[in-house]
């Protein structure tokens, strides 16, 4: 027997064959060597078979040669599907299209909220968002991961302090902490102002309370230096002093710097590879080969596609690829104490209230040993050594 | 007088020599499956077919095929696949 998967493919017909010279008729077909089976019977002068699509042509002449009348029943096999097929392609395009646009549109920025912020900072937010490609119909693949978005807000906008995004579904959620929040109504019990730590008094400036010390003065740490507690001796009442008191006080920091230090920059040539995923298969879209660098830091950007709620696991990888070199710094004796010196300034004015001053500076000693310079410095710092202190009822009697 | 002499030959080589028969003198190699199924190998063309009879033409004479509900599954040019219920299968000699 035939392979019928084969004359499948190619098309098979159904042929009713009647008149009176039907076994001539199939005589003449399979001499002439057209394949044809299933031949039945029926009732009187009629019979039919099957035969392939290729040979349907030929039979007309020998159904004339034979005396027979010849009539196609039925088409079967995908030559006639794909006719089918092709008429009826408008239902498999729109169920293309359909998918195809569910995925584009699950794939999208839908929403940007925004809590947290007062709406001054919102719309900075906005803005800032807009310029990095963030916003509504933006689709996911070109937008920056999530990390990046909140590095780049919290270093963009001064009015924040923290930003936590996060992104659910096709919504991105910021969590906002703003720096300038409400100030706290200021404590205003009864309290006196004492010394934070020891200085001599350069500046006074009291709106409350009655100063005890006076410019010049030398404190120690907790001395008293404004009164909370004012009036006539018998008819005395508490008050919240408040005021500014600036001492001279004084800091000593010690700084130790290698001479030779070695550490790594970008040298700022970098490669970047586009690729698609499909499970853990990698199909490179854009880059081909790897990097030329000795060394390098690799960045891995993946966005999974998305489709309606679920993750397919279909990824977009984007890679970049950061030379990096390493730099050896070798300083001399001189820049090395410049330095050294810098690095204590740097050091004390971390350590202080904004409104801190420094006013002068002497070295203390440096040295160079073992490739090494140490450095101690002295300085003189001008800052509010006031610091509140409550008065407890009962103290005053 | 020729005619019968090239047969004479053939049935003495094919006696002599061991060939098959069916194809030195062309005879009709019949192969039956129970009665579902008979397979005719060597015939000369179709003279009759219906679902109760048919009947083929061999080199010498006619093969008669009798039964119920035929259909010819396969057919070539000097071969042939029937399926049914086969009753009976008959040689008849055109010679008588």
């Amino acid at each position: 027997m035939k392979n019928q998967w084969i004359e499948f493919y190619r098309g098979l017909v159904t042929v009713k064959a009647s008149g009176k010279g039907i076994e001539r008729f199939i005589n003449a077909l399979t001499r002439s060597g057209i394949n044809i089976w299933n031949v039945k019977n029926h009732g009187t002068q009629s019979v039919t078979f099957k035969m392939k699509l290729e040979d349907a042509k030929k039979i007309r002449s020998h159904a004339r040669n034979s005396d027979c009348r010849i009539e196609f029943l039925q088409r079967a096999g995908a030559p006639f599907l794909v006719k089918r097929l092709l008429k009826n392609s408008g239902f498999a395009a729109g169920a293309l299209a359909f998918f195809a646009v569910i995925l584009l549109l699950s794939n999208m920025v839908w929403g940007i909220e925004i809590k947290g912020a007062n709406p001054a900072t919102e719309y900075q937010i906005i803005k800032e968002l807009d310029k990095m490609g963030v916003k509504k119909g933006k689709l996911q693949f070109f937008v920056d991961n999530v990390e990046s978005i909140q590095r780049q807000l919290s270093n963009n906008i001064e009015a924040i302090t923290w930003v936590g995004v996060e992104l659910k579904g096709t919504t991105y959620h910021l969590q906002v902490v703003e720096k300038n929040e409400p100030k706290k109504p200021e404590y205003l019990s009864p309290r006196h102002l004492v010394a934070k730590k020891k200085a001599v008094i350069v500046d006074m400036f009291v709106e409350e309370g009655r100063p005890v010390v006076d410019i010049h003065d030398h404190v120690q740490p907790g001395q008293l230096l404004v009164s909370g507690i004012i009036g006539k001796e018998g008819q005395t009442e508490t008050v919240p002093s408040k005021g500014e008191i600036f001492g001279e006080t004084w800091y000593k920091s010690e700084v130790i710097l290698p001479l030779k230090s070695t550490f790594k920059v970008f040298s700022g040539n970098e490669k970047v590879k586009h690729a698609l995923t499909i499970g853990n298969l990698e199909i490179p879209i854009w880059g081909f080969g790897s990097p030329e660098f000795e060394e390098y830091e690799l960045e891995e950007n993946e966005k999974s596609v998305k489709f309606l709620k679920w993750e397919l696991p279909i990824s977009y990888v984007n890679k970049t690829f950061r030379e990096r070199e390493q730099v050896t710094r070798i300083y001399s004796n001189k820049e090395a104490f410049e330095a050294a010196k810098d690095l204590a300034r740097k050091k004390i004015k971390s350590s202080l209230d904004e409104n801190a001053k420094v006013m002068g500076e002497k070295v203390l000693h440096q040295s160079i040993d073992n490739g090494k310079v140490t450095i101690a410095i002295h300085f003189q710092i001008i800052e509010n050594i006031a610091e509140g202190q409550p008065i407890i009822q009962g103290d005053s009697e | 007088m020729a005619k019968k002499w090239g047969q004479f030959v053939r049935g003495w080589m094919t006696k002599n020599m061991e060939l098959p028969q069916d194809v030195m003198m062309d005879l009709p190699r019949i192969t039956m499956i129970g009665q579902i199924h008979i397979y005719i190998e060597n015939h000369r063309g179709l003279l009759a077919f219906s679902d109760k009879e048919l009947r083929l033409l061999l080199k010498q004479g006619q093969l008669l095929i009798r039964g119920k509900a035929f259909i010819i599954k396969t057919i070539l040019p000097e071969e042939i696949l029937l399926e049914g219920k086969i009753d009976s299968v008959t040689y008849i000699s055109d010679t008588d």
